[in-house]
């Protein structure tokens, strides 16, 4: 088994340095009247976040609230590549009983994305809720985990390893959560490893619509669609999601074409990595109040990362290839599923086309949040787990616990 | 109009020292192992150019060389956007019934990709082929033109700022050669100006299937039983192959620079190594194995890192060009221009022939063994072996231009 060692992360008092000589050398694009954000991220905000992040932000705290947290690392193998460290939180619940349950961040996220989630299910007082032993590691090539030295790490092997994480932890069964890449990867590994993994929690939702194959779905999808009759909040999700099809996903075409050309901007200016990330996190979530400190700290989880921010976009390439490119799986059986409907997620579907994924044994339609929901409504995800895993609810008893 | 003003090229001494001091900064990431080219420029490859612009690369040099050629500027006002300055190479032929060629730049590349057709043509004159006066327009946001500074300045704009300064060099009536951007420009430019621009020609044939709905059915026919019946010559095949590749792994940049460039912007403005990158993984992989000398390379990039609007101006042609009221987009029979189209093995799009058709009066036409995207630079005999059959006593837009019929002795 991998020998597991606790983690203390220190910051690089030369890191530290050179990114703060780089940002006082920083050269700014102009920008044009009225441009807004609709040609990207506006110039007075850049400048702004990455003033603070040289002369304001506080590295100390950030060391602090990140060793706050009981991190971890633990050497995983995956096949046909070199051993990999992971970095991991595990937060166990007082309950022997508690389920497993694996998080995982996508991009431009992180493990930190786990924060305001824990003190909510890590409930020891609270007598019915379910309880959860939590494991959200950094994803190889993202936070401090390794960075992938060889080609075709796809979603399988993001899968893989994770599994093996959560056995070398002694959970042979768990449930996972995620969104973004962390719904990907929960997708394929309960593809290829459904003993272990008996329920995922999305609250990023890639249905399709129902297929003519099973016209008891088809039809009404037909009618609903031809009729327009979505609900409104429905009907807002589809143009959302369109809109985000036409002038959102240049960083994903770009991601996962050439990611390397695009790493080299990223590895050489702090400002345009704020920038390509700064924009998603306004764009993709629902009028969450950024502050200064939170832009900076999620962009300094890149600019710090073991492996540096241009390793982090390389799944973009590798995922569209290998065994389990991003579009596959369609229904996944032996998996049940918990489905969240965030109303500013990037794409937001029709609740009817959730069944095209497999078996929904619980569902909620939000009335905030978005791509980033557990950061930006954390009650709303912890509420969500509770119900699904409690007493009552539909994943209630999938997970078989050891009472270790 | 104002009048027109020798330019001289003169970065500042501050400019060269402040990329010098950003690229002994340079921060490199790591590359897979076996990376090829696979997920972008090589880092290799881009940690020896970078070594050559910082240590080897002297832009005074350059520089010099430049202002060698006929540089000048005016200033051209287009309504809703104010006076922009714009700079020019114009070559005037010893004959003065010389055709007036306007060459149009597109992204990455520039004025100084005519420089090397003009020996060609020059070599045209002297034997009695045609002669050409070459106008080589910088166009506004790009090398050392003025910037735009509001929103939606697209292609109309960037077709009435080269119409008006043809009128501003005298030519009424004038040809023209686009690559790029350019040969979307130079199209707009035969729908805005059909009186003036009498013939096109233009490498990047951005054609689409014929259409169903035109009034002659047959093209259309005849397509769809190709297709259908998958009745392509070998090299057609390989061109729509080449085609939907290029769609589906080389689009990023473009995909990104059409709808978040400022985004984008931060990084290429605040890097010059991750511009370089930027650049060379377009300069290598649009050519058809074309061998860019490090100084090439240097100079294309520096053309952008040291531009007047600075190197995010360029980028916004693509997000205006595809809105507004005259978006990029192929396809729509333009009567009137005359139409030379190169087929270069390593274009973009290689598209069959017959879809070039439904483009507008093809008069010339040819299909090139060896050449790619920056034609004019790679294979400058080639593109100025078209231009002259083209525009030749023999060739289809023979005379085109009254007046102007490239002879030194009228055309009888």
């Amino acid at each position: 088994m991998a020998a597991i060692q606790k983690f203390q992360f220190q910051n690089s008092p030369g890191g530290v340095a050179k990114l703060r000589e780089k940002l006082s050398q920083t050269l700014f694009p102009d920008e044009l009247e009225d441009a807004t954000w609709d040609y990207g991220v506006p110039l007075q905000d850049v400048k702004r976040v990455a003033a603070y992040w040289r002369d304001d932000f506080d590295w100390k705290k950030f060391e602090d609230r990140i060793n706050k947290l009981p991190n971890y690392k633990a050497s995983v193998t995956v096949d046909g590549f070199d051993p990999l460290e992971i970095h991991f939180v595990h937060k166990r619940s007082s309950k022997n009983n508690a389920i497993p349950l694996l998080f995982l961040h996508g991009w431009p996220g992180s493990f930190l994305e786990v924060e305001k989630l824990l003190p909510l299910l890590i409930n020891e007082k609270q007598s019915g809720g379910a309880s959860f032993h939590i494991v959200a590691p950094s994803l190889p090539n993202h936070g401090f985990s390794s960075g992938v030295k060889s080609r075709g790490f796809g979603l399988s092997q993001y899968s893989e390893a994770m599994h093996k994480l959560m056995l070398s932890l002694g959970y042979d069964q768990f449930a996972c959560a995620g969104g973004d890449w962390g719904m990907c990867i929960g997708r394929v590994m309960s593809q290829r490893f459904p003993t272990s993994l008996k329920v995922c929690y999305y609250s990023l939702v890639p249905s399709t619509p129902p297929s003519p194959a099973t016209p008891w779905t088809f039809v009404p999808f037909l009618i609903k669609h031809l009729l327009k009759m979505y609900t409104a909040a429905e009907s807002e999700g589809l143009a959302r999601s369109q809109e985000f099809q036409k002038t959102g996903m240049g960083y994903y075409q770009l991601q996962t074409t050439r990611p390397q050309t695009i790493g080299y901007l990223l590895a050489d200016s702090p400002v345009g990595l704020l920038a390509w990330i700064y924009e998603k996190l306004r764009d993709w979530t629902d009028n969450y109040p950024w502050t200064d400190e939170e832009i900076c700290t999620w962009v300094s989880m890149y600019w710090f990362s073991t492996a540096g921010p241009a390793a982090s976009v390389r799944l973009y390439y590798e995922s569209l290839r290998g065994e389990f490119p991003t579009k596959s799986g369609g229904y996944v059986p032996h998996v049940k599923l918990g489905l969240a409907y965030f109303p500013k997620e990037i794409f937001r579907l029709p609740k009817a086309w959730g069944s095209s994924l497999g078996e929904v044994v619980f569902e909620h339609e939000h009335e905030r949040g978005g791509h980033f929901a557990s950061w930006e409504v954390p009650e709303g995800v912890a509420g969500d787990l509770q119900v699904m895993f409690g007493k009552g609810g539909g994943a209630y008893g999938a997970v078989k616990v050891d009472k270790n | 109009m104002s009048p027109i003003r020798p330019y001289t090229i003169r970065v500042s001494q501050t400019e060269v020292d402040k990329l010098n001091q950003k690229l002994a900064l340079s921060e490199f990431p790591n590359e897979l192992e076996d990376a090829g080219r696979n997920y972008g420029a090589p880092l290799g490859e881009v940690k020896r150019l970078v070594t050559f612009w910082k240590d080897v690369f002297k832009w005074s040099v350059v520089e010099k060389e430049m202002n060698k050629l006929p540089n000048f500027e005016t200033t051209i006002d287009v309504d809703g956007f104010g006076p922009l300055d714009i700079h020019f190479l114009h070559e005037v032929s010893s004959v003065k019934t010389a055709i007036p060629l306007l060459f149009v730049h597109g992204w990455p590349g520039s004025f100084l990709e005519v420089t090397r057709l003009l020996p060609f043509l020059q070599e045209s004159a002297k034997n009695h082929g045609p002669a050409f006066h070459v106008v080589a327009i910088s166009l506004p946001n790009f090398a050392f033109s003025s910037g735009v500074t509001k929103r939606g300045f697209g292609l109309q704009h960037y077709a009435e700022v080269c119409h008006k300064l043809m009128l501003v060099l005298g030519y009424y009536e004038y040809v023209t050669c686009g690559t790029d951007i350019g040969s979307s420009i130079t199209r707009l430019m035969s729908k805005l100006y059909p009186s003036s621009l009498k013939a096109l020609y233009t490498n990047l044939v951005p054609a689409l299937p014929p259409s169903p709905w035109s009034l002659n059915p047959f093209p259309f026919l005849s397509f769809l039983a190709r297709h259908i019946l998958n009745l392509y010559t070998p090299a057609e095949k390989a061109g729509l192959e080449y085609t939907r590749y290029f769609q589906k792994e080389g689009m990023g940049y473009y995909n990104l620079q059409t709808t978040k460039p400022q985004t984008v912007s931060y990084a290429l403005v605040d890097s010059p190594v991750g511009f370089l990158a930027w650049m060379w993984e377009k300069m290598h992989d649009w050519t058809d194995g074309y061998v860019w000398s490090d100084e090439e390379v240097c100079t294309w990039v520096s053309l952008y890192w040291f531009s007047r609007a600075g190197v995010e101006s360029g980028l916004r042609l693509y997000y205006e060009s595809t809105r507004g009221d005259e978006p990029a987009r192929a396809g729509g029979y333009i009567p009137h221009t005359k139409l030379g189209l190169a087929y270069f093995p390593r274009e973009m799009f290689r598209l069959p022939k017959a879809w070039g058709h439904g483009l507008g009066n093809v008069v010339y036409e040819k299909e090139h063994k060896k050449g790619g995207h920056f034609a004019a630079w790679e294979v400058p005999e080639a593109v100025a072996g078209d231009l002259i059959a083209m525009f030749g006593k023999d060739g289809g837009a023979y005379g085109c231009v009254k007046g102007n019929a490239g002879y030194a002795s009228q055309p009888s």
